[in-house]
């Protein structure tokens, strides 16, 4: 092994060469096809280390997720549900069945709040500062939508960002201004942004939340099946049926 | 870098390389069925397409994270197709029996499959970073690991008890062996080629 060569590439790369050092190496480079090639590997080794160790920690609690995730998905939960006798499962059924008829409140209409559970906010715009990002996260999250919207309308000055408009038009409609709310979500629903389907369910939400349920339904319709939550727009219709 | 090209889609990459799961749940809701269907439908099982989706999905966020990624296609085509080409490579190499491929799904991108490249050449040399760093000495490796996680060299003399100059030439000859090992294998693979 030519250990010289490498402990010159190294502190070339630290930057610890002298100019004519420097340019004497550079020199070396631009004519030797084989020291440079060898150069171009020692670069991409030092690539792979700091890829390596430099982003282990967040590697591993991007697997552990990404598995909690796939397994969910893929339903791999269920080989830890215990199994239960067809029996309890008939007597289970009917105590619900029971539990529910009593229960039954014969309203005819659903109800917004059952449909309402907005997801969390993770911002990662750049060009906001973070401090800012991170009031209007945690604002959001923690339901404190009257605060977080004049964050919300800050950072709209800065940053015109189609998930920063998303979630500044949910928090709108938690605290009833529709018209504001939708139309932000007629905006989103016009462009091709990931938020495009979830702003007609939202604008759906808007409609239900202020009764007007034929309007709601007519929304609910155009929602693609491909949208995540599908099962819910669904459910949703079968209820306003 | 062209700004101007990048796909939306890139959000997903971004998701990932954030570890944001509302992005990662939206990523197997939309685009896996998809790729189970094809694994499902060429000799592999559910249990098989989970395994696929979850390496594909690790490739990128290595990749996000590595700064190489920019997505210039829509994030269906590009990812399906690095699944696709996986599930194939697992065929072939378990593979005395026959394989068919039956598909419906056409229209790939074209940029598409010059980024599936790119993520596959990525995917390659890293692995073979691996392998080559595994056959390191123990020194050597722990020398490397401190080097690349801690902030300066003269932690990493601090940690090991030894001189600064010892570790700063420790890790030169370090990264050196591995150089040659790179380099060696490099020629062996345009022999082959060749």
């Amino acid at each position: 092994m030519n250990e010289e060569r490498y402990i010159l590439f190294d502190q070339y790369l630290q930057g610890e060469l002298t100019v004519d050092e420097k340019h004497n190496l550079e020199k070396q480079l631009s004519e030797d096809t084989e020291l440079a090639s060898e150069f171009e590997s020692f670069k991409e080794m030092h690539f792979q280390l700091e890829n390596k160790f430099g982003q282990e920690q967040d590697r591993e609690i991007f697997k552990e997720n990404l598995t909690r995730i796939s397994d969910k998905y893929f339903h791999k939960k269920q080989n830890k549900v215990v199994s239960l006798k067809p029996w309890y499962f008939a007597a289970a059924a009917s105590v619900i069945i029971m539990f529910g008829l009593f229960f039954f409140d014969y309203k005819h209409y659903p109800n917004f709040e059952d449909y309402n559970h907005p997801e969390s906010a993770y911002f990662t715009e750049r060009g906001v500062s973070e401090a800012i990002l991170k009031q209007a996260e945690n604002n959001f999250n923690g339901r404190r939508y009257e605060t977080a919207i004049p964050i919300f309308e800050m950072i709209l000055k800065e940053n015109n960002s189609e998930e920063i408009k998303y979630f500044y038009a949910v928090s709108l409609l938690q605290v009833g201004k529709y018209v504001k709310a939708e139309n932000i979500f007629k905006e989103l629903e016009a462009g091709n942004s990931v938020y495009k389907e979830k702003a007609k369910w939202n604008l759906a939400l808007s409609k239900l939340k202020q009764g007007k349920y034929d309007d709601c339904k007519a929304i609910l319709q155009t929602i693609s099946q491909d949208y995540e939550d599908y099962d819910e727009v669904e459910q949703l219709l079968e209820e306003l049926d | 870098m062209d700004q101007n090209k990048i796909h939306p889609d890139q959000k997903y990459i971004d998701g990932l390389a954030a570890n944001d799961s509302v992005i990662i749940e939206m990523i197997y809701k939309k685009f896996a069925p998809k790729v189970v269907q094809f694994i499902t439908n060429n000799s592999g099982d559910k249990d098989q397409a989970q395994d696929v989706v979850q390496e594909i999905l690790i490739l990128l966020f290595n990749q996000a994270k590595a700064g190489k990624l920019q997505l210039t296609c829509p994030f269906d085509a590009y990812f399906f197709l690095l699944c696709k080409r996986r599930w194939l490579n697992e065929l072939k190499k378990s593979a005395n029996k026959e394989v068919t491929i039956y598909e419906n799904v056409v229209s790939i991108n074209e940029s598409a499959h010059e980024l599936v490249a790119q993520a596959e050449e990525f995917d390659e040399k890293q692995k073979l970073f691996e392998t080559m760093f595994q056959k390191l000495g123990e020194k050597c490796q722990e020398v490397l690991k401190l080097s690349f996680s801690l902030k300066s060299m003269e932690e990493v003399a601090e940690k090991l008890n030894v001189t600064y100059g010892y570790v700063r030439k420790k890790k030169s000859l370090c990264v050196g062996q591995l150089t040659q090992w790179i380099q060696e294998a490099k020629n062996f693979n345009s022999l082959k080629n060749n």
